[in-house]
């Protein structure tokens, strides 16, 4: 039974390395996949949207950081193509 | 963001657009990559509203950034609601529903997808001077 657990917990080990090995050949560098980890996937979701779903409104600021608008007041006349993003 | 621009310039008298700015991807105490090192691209995450619009100015004014602009306010609630983060497309057509969802950025961040949608409705444009290289960060 002792020997059972020993391989079991050296078979999760060796998986936990292989993971992080191909983690970090696909990011670029150990470093990258620590990066990748703990910051990108925390964050990353796939999201409810659906094409056909009502497109959720939300408040936006200008550059002046003071003009707000919502997303939905620019939609109805003609489409709207929304680009997400930042500068890093 | 070279790409958005051309689209920006082929299509903006046929459909409106608007870039949203959203918590940075790789700042430099989170997942910093090498790219931004070598292109100067070095801010922390931003903490409060004024840190993010300091930056958000900062994109536009070094690349000349012509499409519509807004940033998401400290709730994230613009990131919340379209899963944004840490770059996606959409189309909401003129009856306010999504007509494209991107695929989540950056491997399923294809603006040549939203100039096809935007093609088959208003049809294809097409320019005879030669390509010019996009920025590697940011939108």
């Amino acid at each position: 039974m002792k020997r059972f657990w020993k391989w079991l917990l050296g078979g999760f080990g060796a998986l936990l390395v292989a993971a992080f090995i191909f983690l970090s050949w696909m990011a670029g560098s150990p470093k990258d996949a620590y990066g990748m980890v703990r910051y990108a996937f925390p964050h990353m979701h796939r999201g409810n949207l659906r094409v056909g779903d009502d497109a959720p409104d939300a408040r936006i600021l200008q550059l002046d950081g003071e003009t707000r608008f919502h997303i939905r007041e620019r939609t109805g006349a003609r489409p709207l193509v929304l680009v997400f993003g930042s500068y890093t | 963001m070279g790409d958005i621009v051309k689209i920006y310039e082929d299509y903006k008298d046929r459909a409106d657009f608007l870039t949203v700015y959203v918590r940075e991807a790789h700042p430099t105490d989170e997942w910093q990559m090498k790219s931004n090192v070598k292109e100067d691209v070095c801010y922390a995450q931003p903490h409060t509203l004024g840190q993010r619009l300091a930056i958000a100015n900062d994109f536009v004014k070094r690349f000349k950034y012509t499409v519509p602009f807004g940033v998401d306010d400290m709730s994230n609630a613009a990131n919340d609601a379209y899963a944004a983060w840490p770059e996606r497309i959409y189309i909401v057509d003129e009856t306010g529903r999504i007509a494209y969802r991107g695929g989540m950025g950056p491997f399923g961040y294809h603006p040549e997808e939203a100039r096809a949608w935007l093609a088959s409705r208003f049809g294809p444009v097409t320019h005879s001077e030669a390509p010019t290289v996009p920025a590697k960060t940011g939108i």
